[in-house]
């Protein structure tokens, strides 16, 4: 028995970085490629192998197991069986846990969807792993491995270490590292034991329903709208159509009934990273911005001259949107005639 | 009738006292946080899982029980979850449980769970603290529970004995049923918090004096606290700003000229 806070985990047992890889229905969540080049860094640096996990049904025939061998894996365990389909967080997580008790990993990386952080736990609780959420770095220094999170809505970055348990698990947030491109690995493909009963199970998918709600986070344009709106959502629809934007709201917008919760932006909302971010009437709160921060450009309409908006802003104009938006949409027709 | 053969469930939902958010800022001199101004107060989300917890009671019966890890001041998160409503609360507080990250946190939740005998344990989506949304699964996970996260509805089926939500997922949502006991995580902002009624609101400042649980009434004394969690804080940093132009135009015209140029 190991003394308190002195866990009995021989830290040299654990090697390789692993990388989940999110599908539903044969879709690959675009964060698990992303997952995959960091990891192949990550693995580089240790000079250990990558491994990619796919857990589904059907799994050859969708030919994600060759993609991610293409995109840089060294392995690849696959779990195939239709007890992991649809995504259950109980079945997931048995099956996870027994391969990282049974091949005990260094590094362990999810993509911080919600399917990710919703099994993550499952993993980490009964292997006593350290798990950090939605971070945004990851850095192998010669004394340890760091993971870096935004805290405090995003004015102050922590940096969180797991010193004596294994593995080092985190979520990480979509969009912050590039996608390895495709080309021709050479790693092998195992199927792995599954060890989850559909008896045993604790859940049932009833329904599933995915494509009628948009999904923000992988928007080009984004209009966004917050208290100064009023409720007038209409022009920010035209704007919307206009530039080929998909809308947002802030939470004050989300619980005023004006937006649909899915379509909400920042820290309890979605993180997004688009080319162009309208914000409309918005004032700027740091939980706002947290989750906007990481647009191309900025444009900030509100007529608070001090609202913190325009400080995270490119252009901004200082003015009331029911004045300045059907001005903007005005000049925006004109060009679409002139173009 | 529950697996007990009692009537209606034994619903327990946790509660976090925060400092206020909007309260806690970075001291521009010396990068650190300057949280000793802010308030402390209740973890909004958890106004959203009070609420849930309540329409659960009124839809099968049963009662709601507050719980809370915290330091003794933090009853007062309690008492405001009873003034809504709650039938009582329970607070879990010892020196013990300092120092705890999501690891030990959800095993004394899960504990105090379990002591309470819950079907249901309820918890907002994360905290506005820390926000890691880690501890309803880690809840969960330490029980051996079912657990629904991300949930916009909840519809009991007392008749099997299961809680069914609406949950919200990437591109659409899904219906998932779970066996009880269940963790649930609900969606910030998901329903309208009730207010507190006048007469709960009295009794909850003059009468209601929670339960206190210590890490050792839980027998789990060895397991909780700073050195039995795997993470730690290794620094804090000041996160650099994005550059952002600033730059302030006179005209709608101008500003549509500048969306044409980024697009």
């Amino acid at each position: 028995m190991a003394a308190v806070g002195e866990p009995d985990v021989d830290l040299d047992a654990h090697t390789d970085v692993w990388v989940f890889i999110e599908q539903h229905d044969g879709e690959v969540a675009a964060v698990s490629w992303e997952l995959l080049g960091k990891g192949r860094d990550l693995a580089d640096q240790k000079g250990e192998d990558l491994v990619a996990l796919v857990l589904g049904e059907d799994l050859e025939e969708s030919g994600i197991p060759d993609e991610a061998i293409d995109r840089g894996a060294d392995r690849v365990l696959v779990a195939d069986d239709p007890v992991f389909a649809p995504y259950r967080a109980d079945a997931y997580g048995q099956q996870f846990r027994h391969l990282v008790e049974q091949r005990k990993p260094d590094i362990v990386l999810i993509g911080g969807t919600h399917t990710g952080r919703d099994f993550a736990g499952r993993v980490a609780v009964p292997t006593h792993a350290g798990l950090t959420a939605d971070t945004t770095e990851l850095e192998i220094t010669p004394d340890q491995y760091e993971m870096r999170r935004p805290a405090f809505g995003g004015d102050a970055l922590a940096t969180i270490i797991c010193p004596n348990h294994r593995p080092q698990m985190s979520t990480v947030r979509p969009g912050v590292f590039d996608e390895p491109s495709r080309g021709d690995g050479d790693g092998a493909i195992e199927q792995v034991e599954v060890v989850v009963e559909e008896n045993d199970t604790k859940s049932e998918v009833l329904e599933r329903e995915v494509g009628d709600v948009a999904d923000i986070t992988d928007a080009e344009v984004i209009v966004a709208g917050g208290m100064g709106v009023e409720g007038e959502f209409g022009p920010l629809e035209r704007l919307a159509e206009l530039l080929d934007a998909e809308l947002a709201g802030t939470r004050d917008a989300v619980e005023a009934g004006w937006i649909d919760p899915a379509r909400q932006v920042g820290q309890t909302g979605k993180t997004v990273r688009p080319k162009l971010y309208v914000a409309v009437g918005i004032s700027g709160a740091i939980q706002h911005v947290e989750g906007m921060d990481d647009s191309e450009t900025v444009i900030a309409i509100n007529n608070d001259p001090n609202a913190p908006i325009f400080e995270n802003a490119d252009y901004g104009i200082v003015g009331d949107c029911d004045e300045v938006l059907p001005q903007l949409i005005e000049a925006l027709e004109r060009q679409e005639v002139a173009a | 009738m529950d697996e007990n053969g009692t009537d209606g469930w034994n619903i327990v939902v946790c509660v976090k006292q925060v400092p206020d958010a909007a309260d806690v800022s970075i001291d521009p001199d010396t990068g650190r946080l300057n949280r000793s101004d802010a308030e402390a107060v209740m973890n909004d989300p958890d106004y959203n899982s009070v609420e849930a917890a309540l329409e659960l009671r009124e839809q099968v019966g049963g009662t709601v029980t507050a719980l809370c890890m915290g330091p003794p001041n933090a009853e007062e998160v309690l008492a405001e979850a009873v003034a809504m409503g709650a039938d009582d609360g329970v607070l879990m507080t010892d020196r013990a449980f300092g120092g705890s990250d999501t690891w030990p946190t959800s095993l004394a939740l899960a504990s105090g769970a379990a002591e309470l005998d819950a079907d249901v344990v309820l918890a907002g989506e994360e905290t506005t603290d820390s926000s890691t949304g880690q501890v309803p699964p880690g809840i969960a996970a330490h029980n051996e529970w079912a657990q629904l996260t991300y949930v916009e509805e909840l519809e009991p089926d007392p008749e099997n004995d299961r809680l069914i939500a609406r949950r919200d997922i990437e591109g659409g949502y899904e219906r998932v049923a779970a066996d009880l006991p269940v963790s649930v995580a609900m969606s910030y902002g998901e329903n309208v918090p009730r207010t507190a009624g006048l007469h709960r609101k009295i009794y909850a400042e003059t009468e209601f004096d929670p339960e206190e649980w210590s890490a050792e009434k839980l027998g789990i004394e060895d397991e909780v606290g700073l050195a039995v969690s795997p993470t730690q804080v290794g620094g804090m940093d000041t996160a650099e700003p994005v550059p952002r132009e600033q730059e302030t135009v006179d005209s709608a015209d101008e500003l549509a000229d500048r969306i044409a140029e980024v697009l």
